[in-house]
C-alpha cells in the first residue's frame, strides 16, 4: 500500500490537497495515515487563532488623519505645478539646494553614521522604544508638511496649521536627541524645520504668509534635506548589521 | 484574487478623497482598519508593531490611491499594500536586533490572551492550555522563519488564499505552500514531547 507523506497530509488538512478525495478514501483505510493526518489536525488546532486585540478606531483615524494631505486632480501630475508661477522659483532653489545638500548633507551625515544607529549607540533595545520607526515616522510627516507648505496656492487650512503645531515639540526632542548623539546633519536639518513649524504656529494664516514662508525658509530646499535624511537613515539601517 | 465590483460607499469614498476631501478616507478606514491589524498582528506579532504597519498601510494607500484602479476591491488592495508593510517592518525589527532576541519572538501581549482559549477538549490540547503551554506555543511558533511564519499564520488563521500569501510576499505560490509545510510540521513535532502520543 503507497501512503500518504506527511507533507500531502498537511496539504489535505488545509485543503490544499490536489486530490483530496482520494487522501479521504485512503484513510478510511489506513490507520497509519489516519493517526498521522489526526497529529496535524490536532497541531492545527492548537495553533489555532489566538484572540487579536481590537485596535482603537477612533484614536487610529486621528492618528491617520494629521498624516493625510489634500489630494487635488491639480496634484496629481508634476507637470500640473508648473502652472502656478510660485513653483518657478521653488524648482530653481530646489535645485541649487539639491547640488548642496549631495554635496554637504551627507558629507555631514557621514560623520555622525557611527553614532547614529540607535543598537549600536546603547539606547537600549528596540523591542519597548522604536525609536529608528518613530524618528522615520516623524521625517514622513515632516516631509508631508513640507509638500503642503510648497504645494499650497493659497494660505493654508486650519488641519495643516495644527499638524504643524503638534509636530513642534516632537521635533524639538528628535532634533535635541540628534545633537546629543552626535548626528549633527539630522540635528540642523530638524532645526530648520522647527523654524519652519514655529512661523506656521505663529503666524496669521495668509496667502501672502505661506508665500513668504517658501521663500524665506526655503521650505522646498529643506524638503529635500528631509528626503536625502531618509534616504540615509534607510541606508544606515541596512548597513548597522 | 477576487473581482468583485467594489461597493458603492467606497468608490464614492473614494471619488470624494480624490477631490481634496480628507475626511472621505474614514469610511475606506472604518470597513477595513479591523482586518488589517489583524493581518498585519499576525505577522509582527505584536500589537504595537501591527498599529505601525496598519498605519503605514492605510498612509501609503492613501497617497497612491491617485493610481489606485478600481477594478479591484480596495479591500484585496490595501491588504496587499499591509502585509507588505507588516513583513517590512519585520524585517526591518530583525534587522534592528540582530543581536538581541528576534522581536518576533517575544509576544508579551499575547500571552494574556492565548490563555483564555482553554475550552476544548482535554488531551493534548487540554494540556497546552496553561500558561506554560502558552509560552511552550511561543517557543514552538519562535522556530519558524519569519517567512515560514507568516504563510502560516496567514493561511491557516486568517484563512488568506496562498496565491495572495505569495504575492505580499514576493514569492511563487509554490514556496508559499512549502514555507506552511514546514511550518505546520515543525509545529507538530513541537508538540510530540508534550503530546506524549503523538507520532
Ligand atoms: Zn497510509
Amino acid at each position: 500500500m503507497r501512503h500518504f507523506s506527511e507533507e500531502d497530509l498537511i496539504a489535505y488538512q488545509l485543503h490544499e490537497s490536489a486530490d483530496e478525495r482520494a487522501v479521504a478514501k485512503h484513510l478510511e483505510s489506513c490507520s497509519e495515515c489516519a493517526d498521522l493526518s489526526e497529529s496535524i489536525a490536532e497541531t492545527l488546532r492548537v495553533f489555532s487563532a489566538d484572540p487579536v486585540p481590537l485596535p482603537n478606531l477612533e484614536h487610529n483615524w486621528h492618528r491617520l488623519r494629521g498624516n493625510l494631505s489634500v489630494l487635488t486632480p491639480e496634484r496629481r501630475g508634476s507637470f500640473e505645478l508648473l502652472r502656478w508661477k510660485w513653483a518657478w522659483p521653488s524648482v530653481g532653489l530646489a535645485t541649487a539646494a539639491l547640488v548642496l545638500l549631495t554635496v554637504f548633507g551627507m558629507r555631514l551625515h557621514r560623520g555622525g553614521e557611527l553614532n547614529h544607529n540607535v543598537a549600536v549607540n546603547g539606547h537600549g533595545p528596540l523591542t519597548t522604544e522604536p525609536t529608528d520607526l518613530a524618528i522615520a515616522n516623524h521625517l514622513d510627516a515632516a516631509e508631508r508638511l513640507l509638500t503642503e507648505v510648497n504645494n499650497s496656492p493659497g494660505s493654508l487650512d486650519d488641519t495643516t496649521r495644527e499638524q504643524a503645531h503638534n509636530l513642534l515639540l516632537k521635533n524639538a526632542i528628535y532634533a535635541s536627541n540628534a545633537r546629543d548623539s552626535g548626528d549633527l546633519a539630522q540635528a540642523a536639518v530638524l532645526e530648520n524645520f522647527g523654524r519652519v513649524l514655529t512661523t506656521l504656529d505663529n503666524e496669521p494664516p495668509t496667502p501672502h504668509s505661506t508665500w513668504r514662508l517658501r521663500l524665506e525658509m526655503n521650505t522646498s530646499g529643506l524638503l529635500l534635506d528631509i528626503r536625502i535624511l531618509r534616504q540615509n537613515d534607510d541606508h544606515s539601517q541596512g548597513a548597522a548589521q | 484574487m477576487s473581482n468583485r465590483r467594489m461597493e458603492k460607499a467606497e468608490t464614492e469614498a473614494i471619488r470624494d478623497v480624490l477631490a481634496g476631501n480628507r475626511d472621505a478616507y474614514r469610511v475606506l478606514m472604518d470597513r477595513h482598519f479591523c482586518s488589517v491589524t489583524r493581518v498585519a498582528f499576525r505577522i509582527t506579532g505584536n500589537e504595537a508593531d501591527a498599529e505601525e504597519a496598519a498605519q503605514e498601510a492605510f498612509l501609503r494607500a492613501y497617497n497612491k490611491l491617485p493610481s489606485f484602479r478600481q477594478d479591484s476591491a480596495f479591500s484585496t488592495w490595501i491588504m496587499r499594500i499591509a502585509m507588505n508593510t507588516a513583513i517590512n517592518l519585520v524585517e526591518r525589527r530583525n534587522r534592528d536586533l540582530s543581536y538581541h532576541a528576534p522581536r518576533i519572538t517575544d509576544e508579551p501581549a499575547a500571552a494574556e490572551h492565548t490563555v483564555r482559549i482553554a475550552d476544548r477538549q482535554a488531551g493534548p490540547e487540554g494540556i497546552l492550555l496553561n500558561r506554560e503551554a502558552t509560552s511552550l506555543r511561543q517557543a514552538a511558533m519562535a522556530e519558524l522563519t519569519p517567512m515560514e511564519r507568516t504563510a502560516f499564520t496567514l493561511r491557516h488563521m486568517e484563512d488568506i488564499p496562498m496565491a495572495e500569501i505569495a504575492a505580499a510576499l514576493s514569492i511563487t505560490s509554490n514556496s508559499a505552500k512549502q514555507a506552511v509545510f514546514r511550518a505546520v510540521s515543525k509545529l507538530r513535532r513541537s508538540l510530540t514531547p508534550v503530546a506524549g502520543g503523538l507520532r
